[in-house]
């Protein structure tokens, strides 16, 4: 039996509610919640900004019946006109896009690798597991102190955190801890990791090393972020080699083995 | 005063003379749920080769000021796939009457017409052919470059379509009223014009020059003047296309005689842009007097000079 396959996404204008400057470059945003479909970890929105042609993808940080908010670094000059948003302006956004990461029942210690603004999709998704008392280790980096965002972390969780020049926490990497932490300690059932690509690609060489499965969120510049244009791409391993798959559609969660690093 | 979008492409009948393009709109086999596809003609597939292609690599997408460059390299399953895998859930989506146009290319003219008759065991409503692949039968031009080419490549798949057989032309020609003739004179039934518009991406970050097609807003006139030329020599429908971002473009579009229009990478800026576009439309009808839009078709344009 062939059946259709319907996409749920929704466009909707919402009301700007706050936009803060949370450090040097970095911002929250939060906005009116008014879609009536439920965003899960791991999807993202799609926000059309003023002067610019194509739409800018955000992954989800924070949901609540009322509220969507996304963390963001202005980083070019779409997220800069973002930045400049106030309360009351409205944003035209489609979402929820793309999939959410996987969470099977079996997965009881899990470690979760985040760095930089890539920690925002696993904020929200540390908090659906910990409601499912999942005992969770979050391994947080960042540049310096001022740049890890402490606030927004949620409660109840063990944290392990770095700064690259040792402001906070162990000094290095992220992953140059979780690289001795995995020798020493009991491994993880599963790691969500999110970040800079190259903490995605040794993250996910160490789970294959390790043979643990993990699921990391990729990013990519978008043409449309629905999968009808097939401009975010990445090489993703086949049965019988490698085939192109979509960021937007068949991600942004993939499974990390799955993944051809360029 | 009820009025009337629908509107005829020769013997096809459409709905409404939205067409989704081709490369903008996937195979158009998933639906969503924010578009009513009764406001919708026709979606046409993303471009389908005889073998796979694999497309090229990153970066396929940049962003320029009013528009887009891509280099997706016609990243495509194959005919056999489609027939097989895609097509059953697209012909679940006609039965809301949507029109299906299957785009097509390849690099041999063999190709094409194996193509065509894997197409003519399906359901479909009309092939479009994309002549903008590059080095077709190893030459350096595309097909929509060579009128010679371009008449004799339409001509033999005429021969064997089933269906009727829209010519998609390509702006980066010296005279394009000369390809469109060769095309209708090939037999084309429709023309759809135009293409991307050849150009390239400074990539400061990764440091490299980016070839590519530009489409939206900023090559709305140039879409314009095409239409505009091909009309007045051309007695074939012409599909209208390049940078509608908003009914008043695609309305543009219709005064100077496309009897449709196409909507590409503005899916992408305004993924509700099928409701606006179709709501101006008919409320400037309304608002005209005017009951049914053909009788606007190419008003502010003239046949024969």
């Amino acid at each position: 039996m062939i059946c259709v396959i319907i996409f749920k996404m929704e466009i909707k204008n919402c009301k700007v509610i706050k936009n803060q400057k949370i450090a040097e470059k970095h911002f929250i945003l939060k906005f009116e919640n008014k879609f009536s479909k439920e965003f899960l970890p791991g999807q993202f929105l799609m926000v059309a900004l003023p002067h610019f042609y194509l739409r800018r993808p955000f992954s989800v940080f924070k949901v609540n019946k009322n509220t969507i908010s996304i963390l963001y670094k202005v980083v070019g000059k779409g997220t800069e006109i973002l930045s400049k948003m106030k309360k009351g302006n409205i944003l035209n956004i489609l979402g929820p896009c793309g999939n959410e990461f996987n969470i099977e029942q079996k997965y009881e210690n899990i470690w979760i690798i985040g760095g930089g603004t890539g920690i925002a999709p696993l904020i929200f998704l540390s908090e659906k597991l910990k409601r499912k008392n999942k005992n969770i280790t979050f391994f947080y980096g960042a540049r310096n102190k001022n740049l890890l965002f402490f606030d927004i972390l949620p409660a109840g969780i063990e944290y392990v955190f770095s700064t690259n020049d040792g402001s906070y926490g162990y000094k290095g990497t992220i992953f140059s801890i979780v690289e001795k932490m995995i020798k020493k300690e009991e491994k993880p059932d599963v790691i969500y990791c999110g970040g800079p690509e190259l903490l995605l690609q040794k993250v996910s060489s160490l789970s294959v090393r390790h043979k643990i499965p993990s699921f990391i969120t990729l990013e990519n510049f978008m043409g449309c972020g629905m999968g009808v244009c097939y401009g975010c791409v990445i090489k993703v391993k086949e049965q019988n080699g490698w085939e192109y798959k979509r960021v937007c559609k068949d991600g942004a969660i993939f499974r990390g083995e799955e993944v051809i690093w360029q | 005063m009820a009025v009337n979008l629908n509107t005829e492409l020769g013997k096809l009948k459409l709905n409404s003379p939205i067409i989704m393009a081709s490369g903008t709109f996937g195979y158009g086999a998933e639906k969503f749920q924010f578009i009513d596809y009764k406001k919708i003609g026709a979606i046409t597939t993303k471009t389908i080769t005889y073998e796979k292609w694999e497309g090229n690599p990153q970066p396929r997408i940049s962003e320029i000021p009013s528009g887009m460059i891509n280099n997706i390299g016609l990243q495509n399953p194959g005919i056999k796939y489609f027939c097989e895998k895609i097509y059953p859930s697209l012909e679940k989506l006609k039965k809301e009457e949507v029109k299906i146009f299957v785009s097509i290319t390849d690099r041999t003219l063999d190709n094409i017409i194996k193509i065509v008759e894997k197409l003519n065991y399906l359901k479909i409503d009309a092939i479009e052919l994309n002549f903008s692949c590059p080095n077709f039968e190893k030459n350096n031009l595309m097909i929509s470059q060579i009128p010679d080419k371009t008449f004799s490549v339409v001509k033999e798949t005429k021969k064997v379509s089933k269906f009727p057989v829209i010519t998609k032309l390509s702006p980066n020609v010296t005279d394009i009223v000369e390809i469109a003739i060769a095309a209708s004179e090939g037999g084309s039934d429709i023309l759809c014009m135009v293409n991307t518009v050849k150009g390239i991406f400074f990539d400061w970050g990764r440091k490299k020059i980016i070839e590519g097609g530009i489409s939206g807003q900023c090559i709305k006139g140039i879409g314009l003047r095409c239409v505009y030329d091909v009309y007045k020599r051309v007695k074939i429908p012409i599909i209208g296309l390049g940078g509608i971002v908003c009914g008043k473009d695609a309305l543009e579009y219709i005064l100077i005689g496309a009897d449709a229009f196409g909507i590409g990478s503005g899916f992408f800026s305004n993924p509700g842009i099928v409701n606006d576009v179709f709501n101006y439309l008919s409320s400037y009808l309304t608002k005209k007097g005017i009951k049914n839009i053909k009788q606007i078709v190419g008003i502010l344009n003239e046949k024969g000079k």
